[in-house]
């Protein structure tokens, strides 16, 4: 990493990137930066404060990536933060100059923002991006008289090729920002009069900036509470209808820049643009879902085939890291928490990391690509009835490779309610860690056979596990879209930007910073949790624990082989977690799970695998002391297939028993990586609370209906 | 008539955007007076319209089109 001090004596210099959405301001943003970014937050918000340092010359300078927004007008959290920065509310995040990049094609709206920016007095330079498109669409923009009538230093650059990045750097270095004075006038569409003390209070100079503060300080929750009452006081007092004033506002704006436009755009000729060839098969009321569902598929494979490499890679390497532990540190309770508790813990953090990687990495190159928002084109009709947006298909869909990335990608939703649902469901989609539980349990009770001639039973029962976990997502929103309530009127609003080929940079950098912010923010309260797991599992009432430990160590000194040696100590540690405070544990829910078709054996896996449902498997071997590879499914299957309930005789099992499992693993949260990322998604544990207590509760009926039709 | 109300490939002038809460946002995106619009795509079952606006395609919802008010081009 580069040296990101400046020197004592000069303040670092804070330069805002600012731009409409999908004009390359990312791109822009990460050439001036290289890999030397940070991700923070702003106070009040979920939106990420993404940071750069710029090291040019020997001086550095702090970029701030602002999210991308058409105007000042704060609608969603994105742009409130936007509208934060910009008005300067605090001190802290004010930046010292603004720089604007405008799509060389989509002239007219860029400079709606830019010119709003002028008139709130930022000093400010703009630069012309992609304008190796605008050359496609035969337009020529005479930046000198565009300079002329707007009077901020104007740049132009291709970022996609990297042409202009240095002129950039240049720019910032000689610090060539500039504010020609008022685009428009506030007087223009407001009486002035009434923002006199609204301009004394807060100590501005400027009628813009006092009219913004009016209009929108109440949507900023980063605003000081007296500053929010005096606004709540000074606008019941307003005679000035302000949302008319907005409106007259954008009328006027726009009809400004468009005569701009008319000197400085030079239309060679109109053409067809190129994607609508593309499109004409892309949003295709039949063979846009069909390619859709291809590339999902597509996608899935690709993660499984990718993924499952490092995973079991990392997978290993953590197994030996705990054995060579056990070896060389010196035994006692140290050695084992970090063998058997601290260890596996970072393991089962880090083991997220291929499957996040991966999936954002699709999830970036389709976004990338401008296909992702003809996807959303595509599902919005079908998501509304539930309450959900066309964009919540990105996190439901990433939910059956994994619920994290899902999770997380949920944040590009603006409406909150949305958004929360769309969190609040999207665990249920059946990841790829119910999959050994699934597969187990279906070999263990469905027969191997073929329906039809071809339909294969084991497949149908899979495929009806995923399907009622898509049934349990639709069900729940729909429940969720009539409980919680907003004032935020939902909206689509979207554009469908321009086909191109993704920016493998940029896609590289967004896998990085997607897999850091899992294992920085998700990563501590998923360590915390595995070692308490691991501590209630090895440890339970001394006197016991220490009469089993004696009793195997006495049976070792006779035992005549190694293989007699083994099945000792496979029937003491199956002891140890039977006598340990989980094993009480699963005795003690016993009552409550007997309904559902479960023992308290099962009730110790499940206690066991709250933390992650994978440890089911791993818990019932230890509990059923199953020899051999834990790893291997037939043994484990065998194992379980000869347990005979003591009570009544038969198979412990049973049909009901393992479809009432199946049932509850479908529904139930049981993963604690989920927990921690929806906790920082939605800054608190109130909604994680909530998630484990409905999805729990939900499995824990769904599961005893089952039990009670097939018993 | 509104822009909800225009068939595939029709061509028409925005004539002035009707009292809504959106209004601003789809003044914002570039939806104004005196501007041509073409619808492009419409989703299944009454899904969001794709509108072809200057050198861009931008997807609305039906009730948002609505809020536009246009006038046809022959």
């Amino acid at each position: 990493m580069a040296v990101t001090l400046s020197s004592p004596l000069t303040k670092t210099l804070k330069i805002a990137l600012i731009g409409n959405p999908n004009v390359g301001k990312t791109t822009i943003f990460n050439q001036l930066t290289g890999l030397n970014q940070k991700i923070g937050n702003y106070p009040g918000v979920t939106v990420d404060k993404k940071k750069g340092v710029m090291t040019y010359q020997g001086n550095s300078y702090e970029i701030i990536d602002l999210p991308g927004t058409y105007s000042l007008y704060p609608n969603s959290e994105d742009e409130v933060i936007v509208h934060r920065v910009l008005n300067q509310f605090s001190e802290l995040e004010k930046p010292d100059f603004v720089l604007m990049v405008i799509d060389s094609v989509q002239l007219s709206r860029g400079l709606f923002l830019a010119t709003q920016l002028i008139d709130l007095g930022l000093n400010l330079a703009i630069v012309l991006n992609m304008s190796d498109l605008a050359e496609k669409s035969h337009l020529e923009i005479k930046t000198f008289e565009l300079f002329k009538k707007i009077g901020v230093p104007i740049l132009r650059t291709d970022a996609r090729h990297q042409k202009g990045i240095d002129q950039i750097r240049e720019l910032i270095h000689q610090q060539n920002f500039s504010n020609p004075g008022p685009f428009i006038e506030a007087k223009e569409f407001l009486d002035t009069n009434e923002l006199v003390d609204v301009r004394e209070f807060f100590d501005l100079d400027n009628d813009y900036r006092a009219y913004q503060l009016l209009r929108f300080g109440l949507k900023d929750k980063g605003l000081a509470e007296e500053k929010i009452a005096w606004i709540s006081k000074k606008l019941e007092s307003v005679k000035t209808d302000l949302e008319a004033a907005q409106l007259e506002e954008t009328k006027i704006r726009y009809r400004k820049i468009s005569s701009v436009i008319q000197e400085v755009l030079v239309k060679k000729e109109t053409v067809e643009p190129e994607e609508s060839k593309l499109d004409k098969v892309l949003l295709h009321p039949f063979w846009g879902y069909l390619i859709f569902g291809g590339i999902l598929l597509m996608i899935f494979q690709a993660i499984f085939a990718w993924a499952s490499v490092p995973m079991d890679l990392i997978d290993g390497f953590f197994a030996e890291l705990s054995s060579w532990l056990i070896e060389t540190l010196p035994q006692g309770p140290i050695a084992d928490l970090l063998a058997e508790g601290v260890i596996p813990g970072i393991g089962g953090v880090v083991i997220f990391i291929p499957q996040i990687a991966l999936l954002f990495g699709f999830l970036a190159i389709l976004e990338d690509t401008g296909y992702m928002s003809r996807v959303v084109f595509l599902m919005d009709r079908w998501m509304r009835p539930f309450g959900l947006h066309g964009k919540s298909i990105v996190p439901l869909v990433s939910g059956v490779a994994c619920a994290i990335p899902g999770v997380m990608a949920a944040r590009n939703i603006g409406n909150w309610k949305e958004k929360m649902i769309t969190i609040m469901v999207t665990p249920l989609m059946s990841c790829s860690a119910r999959l050994p539980v699934y597969i187990i349990l279906i070999g263990l009770v469905v027969p191997n056979d073929h329906i039809l001639g071809f339909i294969n039973l084991q497949a149908l029962a899979l495929l009806g596990l995923y399907l009622l976990g898509v049934l349990g997502v639709l069900a729940t929103a729909y429940g969720l879209k009539t409980i919680l309530k907003t004032d935020e009127k939902s909206f689509l609003m979207v554009e469908l930007p321009t086909y191109r080929t993704p920016r493998w940079k940029d896609v590289l950098l967004t896998m990085y910073n997607k897999s850091l912010t899992f294992v920085t923010a998700a990563g501590k309260v998923i360590l915390a949790i595995s070692i308490i797991l691991w501590i209630l599992g090895s440890y339970g009432p001394p006197t016991t624990m220490e009469s089993i430990r004696a009793d195997r160590d006495a049976k070792i000194a006779v035992a005549e082989n190694p293989e007699q040696v083994e099945e000792i100590e496979r029937e003491a540690s199956s002891a140890l977690l039977e006598n340990s405070f989980i094993g009480i544990m699963g005795r003690a829910i016993e009552p409550v799970i007997r309904p559902l078709g479960y023992d308290w054996k099962i009730g110790i896996a499940l206690i066991a695998s709250f933390a992650a449902r994978e440890v089911f498997v791993s818990t019932m071997a230890t509990i059923y002391s199953i020899g051999g590879d834990p790893e291997d499914d037939a043994t484990i299957r065998e194992t379980l297939d000869s347990q005979i309930n003591p009570v009544t005789g038969n198979k412990v099992f049973n049909k009901a028993t393992a479809f009432s499992l199946m049932v509850f693993y479908v529904f139930a949260m049981q993963c604690m990586s989920t927990l921690a990322v929806v906790y920082r998604e939605t800054k608190g544990w109130k909604w994680p609370i909530i998630q484990t207590v409905y999805m729990t509760t939900l499995a824990y009926l769904a599961a005893f209906i089952t039990y009670q039709i097939f018993s | 008539m509104t822009a909800d109300q225009l068939s595939i490939l029709d061509t028409a002038t925005i004539e002035k955007l009707q009292e809504s809460p959106l209004k601003v946002n789809l003044m914002e995106l570039g939806f104004l007076p005196g501007k041509k619009i073409t619808l492009k795509h419409i989703a299944p079952a009454n899904g969001p319209m794709a509108f072809r606006l200057d050198e861009t395609l931008l997807a609305l919802r039906k009730e948002e089109a609505a809020v536009i008010q246009v006038k046809l081009i022959q």
